[in-house]
């Protein structure tokens, strides 16, 4: 039982199985006509039920189609090339290591990672043919973020001749390694490093001089 | 229905916002930009380089990537009530033309800022003009030190013009950078040193020579060239029985261009290095293949390394400029962006609106500036030099300029 009841029809409007008493006699196509009014009125819940269904599935088609796409998440942007996040600075002269060969200086370096994944540092170097270093804590080791990381560098004087005794701009170059790629950069430490460095191959190569093993004299 | 509200009642905002502010009134008096007509105000930054002449690919890099600048400041609304526009005007590389050029900027009260020029000679004419008028110059490329640490800045720095600042790093960095490069990397121990005379490279190759006796390098021979000319055969045949291992020339590419290919035609099979000057393509094509193996330093990191420069290079790609953006693109970027960023404070410090006296704090304000820009951060030290100083060594290498190292200064 419908609880609404069938629709009337409206002004204008002629319900399909009602028939025009005053028409003609029903010809082939009014039969076919009423054949189909009868099945409809006997499959009229189920026809009915149909109809909602395919209402709903296209309305739910149309607006699962022209639903507001998100839009891809753009890729993350790849890491920073290691070397324009990474800054060195001389800080200063520190006591050589007593272990230290003679001729050796030692001075440190901040180096900080201003922003970005962390960075191993896989080596430090020096261009002076004449000079080899280590450095504290030894290499490679990794720096994180937003810290500054003291390096003791201690360098030894090889060979006198075979360094600058007044570089203008000497530099170190530090290897820097992150997730996007391994560089390696020259840091131009300034007026304070390269003073530094003259002053000690000075001290160092003219103690050599001065303290060079006199050759050994002949007494006859 | 909502909707057709929501329409009407924007239509009838905007017709009210376009009313008051076609109402808006017109100021004349000052150095506060200018009323643009529709109420907000046009502030020009103007561009000193040379946009004809030898010199033409470098000068139409920076006015493309300062006019880029402005585009974006302007679509980004980055300063409310402010529309920037450009106004460019072609120094051919020559002091006097330069300071023409700065009369004539500071005689049009829009003009907040200039971005330029090129050559140090070219800066040395113009920076007492602005400095007079207060009004504030950025360039992107000179190198000169005195320009901004007096001429006697190997003794005593002491800042010439409060009004003059640059993204570019100095010849007191590059010259040795190259130096050091050549005699520990490239073991070069005999050079040639050549120069142009001019304020740029004669100054860049004093602070190479200077650097390269000290590590231990020996100079052969030395020459000055005409620039005018382009006949360098007896300076080519000097090269050549010097003995050198290889030559350095402070100048510009133009000459470096014909010079290198000379060098080599007499016989000297040995690189020429030089500045910024001759980092451009053109200095490979005067060359020819005689340019192999030649070698330049210049300003900056390699674009490949800062993503902020590839964002930079797609822009200036996209809007179409028909010149490549050049060694400069980026400084220029980041010069007209800190005369962007300094009227955006001028403009905020003073409830939305530009004082009468914009100039004077539009130059204090670039002093204080700090942004990422193009080419890393951006600021400046107390004698309107960049924080930020990096340099780079070129090679090149099958017919392109290649990054062969990278420095960072890091001395204060």
């Amino acid at each position: 039982m419908n609880a609404i009841g069938p629709l009337e029809p409206g002004e204008g409007t002629r319900a399909w199985d009602a028939g025009d008493p005053a028409g003609p006699a029903p010809g082939p196509a009014s039969r076919i006509r009423r054949a189909a009014a009868a099945r409809y009125g006997h499959h009229r819940r189920a026809v009915l039920a149909l109809a909602a269904a395919a209402v709903l599935l296209g309305g739910g088609g149309y607006l699962y189609a022209t639903r507001p796409r998100q839009e891809a998440s753009p890729p993350p942007p790849p890491a920073p090339f290691p070397a324009q996040m990474v800054d060195v600075f001389y800080a200063g002269g520190r006591p050589t290591p007593a272990g230290a060969p003679s001729r050796s200086f030692s001075f440190a370096v901040l180096l900080r990672v201003e922003s970005g994944p962390p960075v191993t540092v896989a080596r430090v170097t020096q261009p002076y043919a004449g000079l080899s270093l280590v450095t504290t804590p030894r290499t490679p080791f990794d720096t994180k973020e937003g810290t500054d990381r003291e390096i003791t560098i201690t360098m030894h004087v090889t060979e006198c001749g075979k360094v600058p005794k007044d570089a203008g701009l000497p530099f170190l170059d530090v290897t820097l390694r992150n997730v996007r790629a391994m560089q390696i950069q020259s840091f131009i430490l300034g007026s304070p490093y390269a003073h530094h460095l003259s002053q000690a191959v000075k001290a160092a190569c003219d103690n050599e001089i001065t303290s060079s093993p006199k050759p050994s004299r002949r007494l006859n | 229905m909502r909707q057709r509200s929501l329409i009407a009642i924007t239509a009838a905002l905007a017709a009210g916002t376009l009313t008051l502010t076609a109402c808006g009134s017109r100021d004349s008096g000052g150095d506060k930009g200018s009323n643009s007509g529709s109420g907000g105000t046009t502030v020009t930054i103007g561009i000193d380089a040379p946009l004809t002449g030898d010199l033409s690919a470098l000068g139409l890099g920076i006015k493309n990537s300062v006019d880029l600048a402005v585009k974006t400041a302007n679509k980004q609304n980055i300063v409310k009530g402010v529309t920037f526009k450009i106004s460019a005007k072609d120094d051919q590389a020559q002091p006097s033309s330069g300071q023409q050029n700065a009369t004539a900027f500071v005689g049009d009260t829009s003009v907040l800022g200039v971005v330029g020029p090129l050559n140090s000679s070219v800066a040395q004419s113009m920076q007492k003009v602005f400095d007079d008028n207060k009004l504030v110059e950025v360039s992107p490329a000179n190198t000169s030190p005195d320009l901004t640490q007096g001429t006697d800045w190997q003794k005593t720095k002491a800042r010439p013009y409060k009004s003059y600042f640059r993204t570019a790093t100095t010849d007191a960095v590059q010259g040795p950078f190259a130096a050091q490069y050549i005699f520990n990397k490239a073991k070069k121990t005999k050079v040639f040193v050549i120069d142009d005379k001019k304020t740029y490279g004669a100054g860049l190759a004093k602070t190479f020579t200077e650097e390269f006796t000290k590590l231990g390098g020996k100079v052969v021979g030395t020459e000055h060239i005409n620039p005018d000319t382009k006949d360098f055969s007896a300076v080519a045949t000097k090269v050549k029985s010097s003995g050198a291992e290889v030559v350095y020339y402070g100048g510009e590419y133009p000459q470096a261009g014909p010079l290198s290919k000379q060098i080599k035609s007499a016989g000297a099979d040995i690189p020429l290095i030089g500045g910024d000057g001759i980092y451009d393509p053109t200095f490979i094509k005067l060359a020819g293949s005689a340019a192999t193996g030649d070698f330049a330093t210049s300003v900056g990191a390699p674009v490949e390394t800062l993503a902020s420069a590839k964002e930079f290079v797609a822009n200036y790609k996209a809007a179409g400029y028909k010149e490549d953006y050049a060694a400069y693109g980026g400084y220029s970027y980041d010069s007209a962006w800190s005369i962007i960023e300094a009227v955006k404070k001028v403009v905020d410090d003073n409830g939305g609106k530009l004082p009468s006296d914009a100039r004077a704090k539009v130059t204090a304000a670039v002093q204080n500036v700090s942004f990422d820009g193009v080419t890393g951060k951006v600021s400046f030290d107390q004698y309107g030099d960049a924080t930020n100083k990096q340099l780079t060594v070129y090679s090149v290498t099958g017919g392109a300029w290649k990054a062969v190292e990278s420095g960072t200064y890091n001395g204060g």
